[in-house]
């Protein structure tokens, strides 16, 4: 793994992004990782973007915020979220895992912005790095059950690509300490889902 | 003709002081509204083009394109505009109305009109806390609540939009020159809208030197005590030069001089005083208390005139020549001032920019040429 | 995670939790504060283990009142904590001011939440300001262990003291989390009892007072003088790097993290060192002398004013004998800007230039196609109110009632989520917007320039927490002097914007117990002013009574616009109306609407069909409140009330 491993986990105020990151960063925490993460979600209810930054090390804490361009791994939970991070923090080798479900801004919902069709997009992506895989999570957590799980597969694919030393049951264990006892399997399931899917992305 | 939306009326008429509260624009969307005599307007739309603009009377006004609607004629350089015959005229016996301002000649023909079913609804201007709001009416037995004059301005045109939205299709409408102005401009499918049909059946014009500001007006006569009990408000024809205010127990004499302080801006913008787009045209006989004149203008004014007359809901005298020439003189003069303000404000045919009216240059000109005008 | 009774265990923490497990460690037993991002999170934590903790945590009405309960802990002999957002201190400064003068008892601890850059503040006030002008010792965390280890500190040093100490954090380390070893918590439930028959004199026994205020002012310094020496030792001030760098970076807070960053980054830590302060004021003067002299060139990195700077450099020209001629690096000079929050980036950016290391964050060819494709493809999101918030309908017809008016009619802000009606969510009708409960009294202030000839109806708006925040006073002022002038609140039940706290209009306190809760009409009504009531869902009705209100009622006005958060918990997720849209009736983008709802009204429940320009709504996003039912010009929009 790179020393710092650095992850942008973005998207917009409601979708679970700053659960995401803690999840993700306690399963490495408690693989004995420093973790630091970043949050900005002081707009996150109001329909604002929410974006939380995790540092990963085995030396030590680093700064709560990536500088420019140093991203290794950005998940994005909204598709146009993606573009917006890779603009301050991007750069070619920086992998990307996205949804594909939009979240329209409220100027779009208005009919005063437009949103980019999904290949416009993937092809703006395509424009800034090398490594961009879409996977519809929203829709596999509305089959499982509830929307809001699509953070949980969105991990999942993150640690299917393999970047990071992510052991199931430390997720496990994660999940366990988080959501009351019922909930555990479906959470594991969107999980495993999740990884799967990131092998077998949308294609467009 | 060229119709713009509301970004124009809100610059060109509302900010810039031409705006005559005529209430055209109100009624026909959710952005414009009145409130005591005044219209605002809500947030913005942003549509290029719009009834708003193609309504309202003081935004691109083509006289000749108008007057050849109506007239069949341009737009020309005389007193009156287009017109058939004039008469002296007062309400009849047969009308039963009381309360009017003048002579009853407007509120009998509108009743009568109604009874007979040339139309089937009017459009007047009735008296509320001080202001006057449009008032729509079905039946003949409520004229009365609506004769006599409001010297505030009022946003009567609004009326129409409600009745036309209302389903009504053959409206009287009763209006100042300005009022008419908008009326005519709507009456001729300025955007086009398929399955359109005229719905005014009768429009009635009052001459009008000027109107005032609601507001202030109200709070003049506020100032003199309970408005409801205001019996009789009138403006005596000249050499008398003082408005007369009469209430329950009291009469008040105000002078011209303190009221035409209160004439909103707007109006010294206005060329019309015969309203010339109307099909009758009612106002005062100056030097008669008991008279109206009646500038009769089209066929179906004429028709619905005569058969009124017939039927004892007017009476009806000829009027000498001479008897006319001041209103010819007036209306003359406001002309020459009403536009040659615009034309000075390059309000008229304007290339660029805001345009309230164009018309025939050599038209204009001969106007603004036109004989002295006095006071 | 609180109470864990795992001692030495590892946990990952947000800054707010690690300083309340500090303070459940320092064995804190009262809490108080006011609400406000970045610093909520730490009295909610408190107030989450209270009862089973031993805890007294309370949401007070505003800070200097927070300040004040706090302190009446200390006094008592117990440990008190009182947490607040960075502009929460000016309001409490009055109280700080005397209460630094007379002293503390039981150790007692100040945390203000710093937030540079402004993430969700109006202001990026400074808070390390006041700890010098109060002349009171003031410490600042550098990572996520410290957050805990020194608010647990922070109270013995507060008790060896005998002066309140100020513990300062920012947004990135309040609002982030990091690795934190959990310290032994402290479960004794000590006895409280104020003691004042001893001498007048005495800082333990006697009344607690500030007379006579040379004596104790005396007292206070002796007590800076001490903190200055006990800092000196203090294992939260350490150095990193060579003997003689060729660069000294001093820096504290969050800024260490972005400093070590960037030091790496530059791969330069053989060149350069890090000062990393944790005690900020008083410094202590030893420690800075020894490594001051050790370097020629000095970088100074903090957020926002150049506090520190400052005041090293007057202690380095104090000592300049010693220390000898040194080179600052910092605010003052322009290598770091003296606005907004401190990244990476810029310390990185100030040391390659100052140490000449070049360095590309971002190939400039790819921070231009960045940029483009972003601006391009990436469609803003604009902040805006909830789906059902009752602010956009109460402003609907605020607006709406001050065009009718016609007098050029304003609305004075305040602080809470309808701020934003700044911008379009809420048809820009906020013209002025400063400080907690300031919309009223400035609009007090207005309402008295009758005379000057202004004649614009004034209006101001304020929350129901905000009301009684600061508010109240305005309102009291506005009756007292015959303003004449319109407060409208907007009361929906609880400080919605950072989370929905309870205030005193609650019937339920910080820990969800059940308590009085105070009536806002009956407040007004006491005043004096002529007091009003609304429900902003009736629009139609709320315009009109807006306006009559405006045009036939002088003198100070209040309407109270009632109509619960979007997001409260007994409105979440149940509709009270079933709403759609019949598109043979919507207008669309003809001339006589032009999409009113969408473009205009903007609830993000209804959804413009970008083929047509007709609306649509969005049922999973609308919140059933059946408003814009009642605004749409063409009766296009159906409602019907769901069945219960
Ligand atoms: C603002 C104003 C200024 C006028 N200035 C002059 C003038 O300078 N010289 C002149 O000869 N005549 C003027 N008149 C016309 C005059 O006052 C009489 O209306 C006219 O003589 C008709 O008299 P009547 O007895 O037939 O009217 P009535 O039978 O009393 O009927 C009057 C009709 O006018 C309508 N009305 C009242 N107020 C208004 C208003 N503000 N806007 C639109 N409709 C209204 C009423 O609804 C009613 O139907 C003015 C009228 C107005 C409203
Ligand atoms: S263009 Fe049409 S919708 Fe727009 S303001 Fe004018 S009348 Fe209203
Ligand atoms: S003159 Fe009439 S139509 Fe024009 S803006 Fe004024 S009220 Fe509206
Ligand atoms: S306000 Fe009514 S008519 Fe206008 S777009 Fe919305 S639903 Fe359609
Ligand atoms: S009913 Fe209308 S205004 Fe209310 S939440 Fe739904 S879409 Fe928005």
């Amino acid at each position: 793994m790179i020393d710092p491993f650095n992850i942008i986990i973005t998207g917009v105020g409601g979708q679970g992004n700053v659960l995401a990151a803690r999840m993700l960063g306690n399963t490495l925490a408690k693989a004995g990782y420093y973790v630091t993460i970043g949050e900005t979600f002081g707009a996150s209810q109001r329909g604002g973007s929410v974006m939380s930054h995790l540092r990963i090390s085995k030396e030590s804490a680093w700064s709560p915020q990536i500088p420019k361009g140093k991203a290794h791994l950005i998940i994005a939970l909204e598709p146009v979220e993606s573009l917006r991070v890779l603009a301050a923090y991007g750069n070619r080798d920086v992998k990307i895992v996205s949804n594909t479900r939009p979240i329209y801004p409220v100027g779009v919902i208005c009919g005063d912005l437009a949103y980019p069709s999904l290949p416009d997009l993937n092809s703006a992506v395509a424009q800034l790095c090398d490594d961009a895989r879409f996977i519809n999570a929203t829709e596999e957590a509305v089959a499982l059950g509830h929307p809001i799980l699509s953070n949980v597969i969105m991990v999942g694919a993150a640690a299917g690509l393999g970047l990071l030393p992510i052991d199931d049951e430390a997720f496990k264990s994660v999940i366990s300490e988080n959501v009351p006892e019922s909930k555990i399997e479906i959470n594991m399931k969107a999980y495993r889902k999740g990884k799967e899917m990131v092998g077998d992305p949308v294609k467009f | 003709m060229q119709v713009k939306g509301s970004k124009e009326i809100r610059a060109g008429v509302l900010d810039s002081g031409l705006c005559t509260g005529c209430g055209a624009c109100v009624s026909l969307c959710p952005y414009y509204a009145t409130h005591k005599g005044k219209t605002v307007m809500h947030f913005s739309c942003t549509r290029e083009e719009g009834r708003c603009h193609a309504h309202c009377p003081r935004a691109e006004v083509n006289l000749d394109r108008i007057s050849s609607q109506f007239f069949g004629e341009e737009y020309s350089a005389s007193p009156f505009g287009s017109y058939i015959n004039i008469h002296s005229a007062r309400a009849g016996d047969k009308a039963g109305v009381s309360g009017f301002q003048t002579a009853g000649t407007v509120s009998a023909l509108i009743k009568f009109a109604l009874e007979k079913g040339y139309i089937d609804s009017a459009v007047l201007t009735k008296n509320e806390e001080g202001f006057g709001v449009p008032f729509v009416i079905d039946n003949p037995g409520d004229v009365e609540k609506a004769s006599g004059s409001r010297y505030s301005v009022s946003p009567t045109v609004k009326g129409v939009n409600d009745a036309i939205n209302s389903g009504r299709r053959k409206i009287g409408a009763v209006g100042t020159p300005c009022q008419t102005l908008a009326v005519a401009q709507l009456r001729g499918n300025p955007l086009k809208q398929e399955g359109f049909t005229d719905p005014i059946a009768l429009s009635i014009g009052l001459f009008c030197t000027w109107a005032l500001t609601a507001s202030d007006f109200t709070a003049l006569m506020k100032s003199m005590g309970d408005i409801s009990t205001i019996r009789k408000l009138d403006i005596p024809p000249p050499p008398a030069s003082s408005m007369e205010i009469e209430t329950g127990n009291k009469s008040y004499i105000i002078p011209l001089d303190d009221i035409r302080k209160l004439i909103p801006e707007a109006c010294s913008y206005c060329h019309d005083m015969t309203a010339e787009f109307a099909d009758i045209s009612v106002g005062v006989y100056e030097g008669k208390t008991k008279q109206n004149i009646a500038i009769i203008r089209t066929e179906r004014g004429r028709k619905i005139f005569e058969e009124a007359v017939n039927a004892g809901y007017l009476e009806t005298e000829k009027i000498p020549e001479e008897a006319i020439a001041p209103l010819a003189a007036a209306s003359m003069n406001k002309k020459k001032k009403g536009l040659g303000k615009l034309a000075g404000a390059n309000l008229i045919n304007s290339e660029t920019g805001h345009t309230v009216i164009r018309m025939k240059k050599s038209t204009l000109e001969s106007i603004l040429k036109g004989g002295a005008s006095c006071c | 995670m609180l109470l864990s009774k795992s001692e030495g265990k590892e946990f990952l923490l947000m800054g707010n939790q690690a300083i309340a497990r500090g303070a459940l460690e320092a064995g804190v037993s009262v809490a108080a504060g006011y609400p406000g991002t970045p610093s909520s999170e730490i009295i909610e934590n408190l107030a989450s283990v209270a009862p089973e903790a031993d805890l007294y945590v309370e949401w007070s009405v505003n800070e200097k009142v927070s300040l004040e309960v706090a302190a009446a802990g200390s006094f008592a002999g117990l440990r008190s904590l009182c947490v607040m957002k960075q502009n929460g201190v000016n309001v409490a400064s009055d109280f700080l001011l005397h209460l630094v003068l007379s002293g503390t008892r039981g150790g007692m601890v100040l945390i203000p939440c710093d937030d540079p850059g402004a993430i969700s503040s109006v202001n990026e006030g400074e808070s390390r300001y006041f700890a010098r002008l109060m002349e009171i010792p003031l410490l600042e965390p550098g990572d996520f262990q410290e957050a805990k280890d020194m608010t647990k500190w922070a109270f013995s040093l507060s008790e060896e003291l005998g002066n309140v100490v100020m513990l300062r954090s920012v947004t990135r380390l309040s609002h982030a989390s990091g690795n934190v070893k959990l310290g032994a918590l402290n479960r004794t439930k000590p006895a409280a009892k104020f003691n004042f028959s001893g001498n007048l004199l005495d800082a333990k026994t006697g009344p607690v007072i500030t007379a006579p205020v040379p004596f104790r002012h005396t007292q206070q310094q002796g007590k800076l003088k001490k903190a200055a020496a006990l800092f000196e030792t203090s294992p939260f001030n350490r150095y990193e790097g060579p003997e003689n760098p060729e660069l000294l970076i001093i820096t504290s807070s969050a800024c260490y993290l972005y400093s070590r960053e960037a030091l790496r980054v530059l791969d330069t830590e053989k060149r350069a060192g890090i000062l990393k302060l944790g005690t900020t004021w008083p410094l202590p003067p030893e420690l800075l002398k020894k490594h001051l002299a050790a370097a020629e060139k000095v970088l100074i990195v903090e957020e926002v004013l150049p506090f520190l700077e400052e005041n090293i450099k007057i202690l380095a020209m104090e000592n300049i004998d010693s220390i000898g001629k040194i080179k600052f690096f910092g605010k003052n000079d322009g290598t770091l800007p003296s606005v907004n929050e401190m990244n990476p980036d810029y310390v990185i950016k100030a040391i390659s230039s100052i140490l000449n290391i070049p360095y590309t964050g971002m190939p400039e060819e790819y921070e231009k196609s960045g940029q483009i494709l972003s601006f391009t493809k990436s469609p803003n999101r604009e902040l805006t109110f909830c789906p059902g918030c009752p602010h956009r309908a109460s402003y609907w017809s605020i607006n709406r009632a001050l065009t009718l008016n016609g007098e050029n009619g304003f609305v004075c802000g305040d602080i809470g989520c309808y701020t934003m009606a700044i911008l379009p969510a809420g048809f820009g009708t906020i013209k002025t917007a400063h400080s907690m409960g300031s919309g009223t009294g400035v609009a007090s202030g207005f309402g008295k320039l009758k005379s000057f000839g202004m004649n614009q109806p004034v209006v101001s708006v304020c929350g129901d927490s905000t009301f009684f925040h600061a508010g109240m006073p305005a309102l009291v002022n506005a009756v007292h002097n015959n303003s004449d002038m319109l407060l409208v609140i907007l009361d929906n039940s609880g400080t919605a914007m950072t989370g929905f706290q309870p205030h005193p209009g609650i019937p339920s306190g910080a820990a969800g117990n059940e308590l009085p809760s105070v009536d806002i009409e009956g407040i007004c009504r006491s005043i004096g002013a002529k007091t009003f009531t609304a429900d902003p869902f009736n629009v139609a009705e709320t315009e009109k009574k807006v306006l009559e209100i405006i045009e036939n009622e002088r003198g100070p006005r209040v309407l109270i616009m009632r109509q619960g958060c979007a997001l409260s918990p007994e409105k979440k997720g149940k509709k009270k109306y079933n709403v759609s849209v019949d598109s043979n009736i919507c207008k669309g983008s003809d001339c006589g609407c032009n999409r009113l709802c969408t473009r205009v009204f903007r609830c993000p429940g209804l959804v413009c069909d970008s083929a047509t320009g007709k609306a649509m709504i969005d049922e999973i996003i609308c919140a059933g409140c059946g408003v814009c039912a009642d605004i749409c010009p063409s009766g296009a929009i159906k409602r019907s009330e769901v069945a219960l």
